[in-house]
């Protein structure tokens, strides 16, 4: 059995095999989405929002397995800071570590900047570990905070938490 | 043939003696044409003809503008007293018109007057500009010739404006042909087998070429460039071309470029020897390794060998110092730079990333050799890091390329040379890649904390960096 490896640096994809006793995790390749790949990352988001990414102010981070995208993390340049969001594993190619890989990618390349967040909530831990904190609404930067206008202040009925990973706080060496 | 009036210089111009003359007929006609209207009766609608002759002199004349309108004025209140029925309500009338008609000759002639002092500063301004810079119109006649291309070309600007059929190329070339500016004008093609020596540049037209002619006969190589002028709607009305002597720039940089061949073949030669010394050298240790089993003196010819890498090393930098700059500036994208880069690095159990995927950086072809010597120390184990992550960073001045590690990092003291030609083999690499970015104006500098790791920063200015898809 063999695998298609998407290499950042090669951009032939290599042919290797895949062992039954290594984990997913470990043969999956994460990297920045060039313009080209950003109509895959649409068709992973089809199930999250219909979400679409736009090259003009977005950075994407995508896991590949096989040759296939399956997990990404979107880094979205607002006026006033940037918004990650768009955080989403294939139902498919879930409990493989998919989403810290595509999360980790994203805070090493953008985390010279504040980094903003509406998480969900069961889900603060987990940004926890990256670095992020709680904060309150108002804390978010203006055009971050019109995406939830709707919910009127009443983000425990959306079940959302503001966050931030604030520029500069030191370690960005996160587990590979 | 016209004989020449004395004393009326204005009049001995062939294109104001045409206005002067039509001037006169639309007057002539108009007043006739007042006198008839006045003599049948019709006294209100025929005075508006008046507008013609007196708005023309206005805006050509302006400084006898309001004169003019003053003595037509005159005529026709004479002419309403002689032939026009006497009625209160028509002299009212007429008194109001004769006013209307002043006030319209002073104003056009003030107009006139604003517009012509804008174009003689435009005129000026081309007139003085430090190089040689002459203008055609759609026709291909010049309309402007500044007193440095006078002094260049030795042709006076009297004898040259309103000149068409390529008469500004007879300057330069001796021969009638389109210069730039024609080539623009005439909106042709510019095919690169017919013109190889043209280039675009943005808007303008470019070429470099050595005159022999010039400067009777001694020869000047001048660079040429040209640019449509264009009206208010984007159409083309004419155009522009300066040309600028850079015979002694070309000097300077062809005995540059001698010098430099010689030192590149000294150097080479050089090169060559050692590498050649060193492959003896490389034969001796492996015999040695092969021929003695003491480990003191093994230890020993693995030193020995390392010092040989390290000269090798030195080769290689010396090899890369000399095509520095040779290669114009492109741009490249910073994503393949640093997998070219790593490809030349055993990186070991190290884990490197790099994010940069969308960024391209206008930059000498040999960005890779700046991330090499940049990754190279951070690979090295006595550093200690296991990690290194290359990002980008936006920033108003521009962008910054940040490349950092967890290792030791490097003490503040050593921070200050790290950029500057040292003997030892640290600070050469990145002495050289400090070069190499220079060429385009990036800089770099080392920001790390000694302790937590190193971190290189290349500061890219912001017209020399662009992302994909970004806009910018």
């Amino acid at each position: 059995m063999t695998a298609v490896i998407t290499d950042p640096f090669d951009p032939a994809p290599r042919i290797v095999p895949v062992l039954h006793n290594v984990p997913a995790c470990e043969l999956a390749v994460v990297k920045e989405l060039t313009v080209s790949e950003f109509s895959l990352a649409a068709t992973v988001w089809k199930d999250y929002h219909e979400t679409n990414g736009d090259p003009a102010q977005d950075r994407i981070f995508g896991v590949f397995l096989d040759g296939v995208l399956v997990s990404l993390a979107r880094c979205r340049r607002h006026g006033g800071g940037l918004e990650v969001d768009g955080i989403w594993t294939l139902p498919s190619h879930r409990g493989h570590r998919f989403s810290s890989m595509a999360v980790g990618a994203l805070v090493e390349a953008c985390h010279y900047d504040d980094l903003y967040m509406y998480a969900v909530s069961h889900l603060t831990g987990f940004y926890v570990r990256f670095g992020f904190i709680p904060i309150p609404e108002k804390d978010l930067p203006a055009t971050i905070r019109e995406r939830y206008t709707w919910a009127a202040g009443n983000l425990e009925g959306a079940e959302v938490q503001p966050m931030v990973r604030k520029a500069g706080i030191g370690t960005i060496f996160l587990p590979s | 043939m016209t004989l020449p009036i004395p004393g009326y210089t204005l009049f001995n111009t062939p294109r104001h003696r045409h206005r002067i003359m039509l001037i006169l007929v639309l007057s002539l006609v108009t007043i006739g044409a007042n006198l008839f209207g006045m003599i049948a009766g019709i006294t209100l609608v025929l005075s508006h003809l008046l507008y013609f002759p007196i708005i023309l002199a206005s805006y050509w004349y302006p400084r006898r503008g309001l004169l003019f309108a003053f003595v037509i004025t005159s005529i026709y209140a004479l002419l309403v007293v002689l032939f026009a029925p006497a009625e209160p309500l028509l002299n009212i009338i007429t008194l109001s018109r004769l006013a209307i008609l002043v006030l319209v000759g002073g104003i056009v002639a003030l107009l006139a007057r604003n517009l012509a002092q804008s174009e003689q500063q435009l005129h000026d301004i081309i007139d003085f500009l430090p190089d040689a810079t002459f203008a055609i119109d759609r026709e291909g006649k010049i309309i402007a010739w500044n007193r440095a291309v006078e002094e260049m070309t030795g042709r006076m600007k009297g004898e040259m404006l309103g000149q068409g059929n390529f008469e500004y190329a007879l300057a330069f070339y001796g021969e009638r042909r389109p210069m730039l500016v024609g080539l623009i004008v005439g909106g042709e093609e510019i095919p690169e087998k017919k013109y190889p020596a043209i280039r675009r540049e943005s808007e303008k037209l470019v070429s470099e070429l050595f005159l022999p002619q010039f400067y009777g006969g001694r020869g000047a190589h001048l660079r040429f460039s040209a640019t449509a002028l264009v009206d208010t709607r984007g159409n083309v009305t004419g155009a522009i071309e300066s040309i600028r002597d850079i015979t002694d720039q070309v000097m300077t940089a062809t005995a540059l470029e001698n010098t430099s061949n010689r030192l590149n073949t000294l150097s080479g030669i050089l090169r060559h020897d050692l590498s050649r010394k060193l492959a003896v050298l490389y034969g001796h240790l492996r015999l040695g390794v092969m021929k003695f089993n003491d480990p003191d003196v093994i230890t020993f010819i693995v030193g020995i060998k390392e010092s040989a890498n390290g000269i090798m090393r030195q080769i290689e930098t010396s090899r890369e110092y000399r095509d520095i700059g040779a290669t114009p500036p492109a741009w490249v994208p910073v994503q393949e730079a640093f997998g070219a880069a790593v490809g030349r690095i055993d990186i070991g159990r190290v884990v490197f990333h790099a994010w940069t995927e969308r960024l391209e950086v206008f930059s000498d072809p040999h960005l890779p050799t700046v991330f090499y010597h940049i990754l190279h120390n951070s690979f090295k184990a006595e550093t200690g890091a296991t990690k290194i992550i290359a990002t980008y960073h936006i920033r108003p001045e521009g962008c910054a390329i940040i490349i950092e590690d967890n290792g030791t990092g490097i003490p503040e003291m050593q921070k200050a040379a790290l950029f500057i030609q040292r003997e030892d083999s640290y600070g050469r690499g990145l002495f050289l890649a400090h070069e190499i970015i220079s060429i385009t104006g990036m800089t770099i500098r080392e920001t790390g904390i000694y302790g937590k790791g190193a971190r290189f920063e290349i500061i890219i200015p912001s017209e020399g960096y662009r992302v994909e898809g970004m806009g910018k």
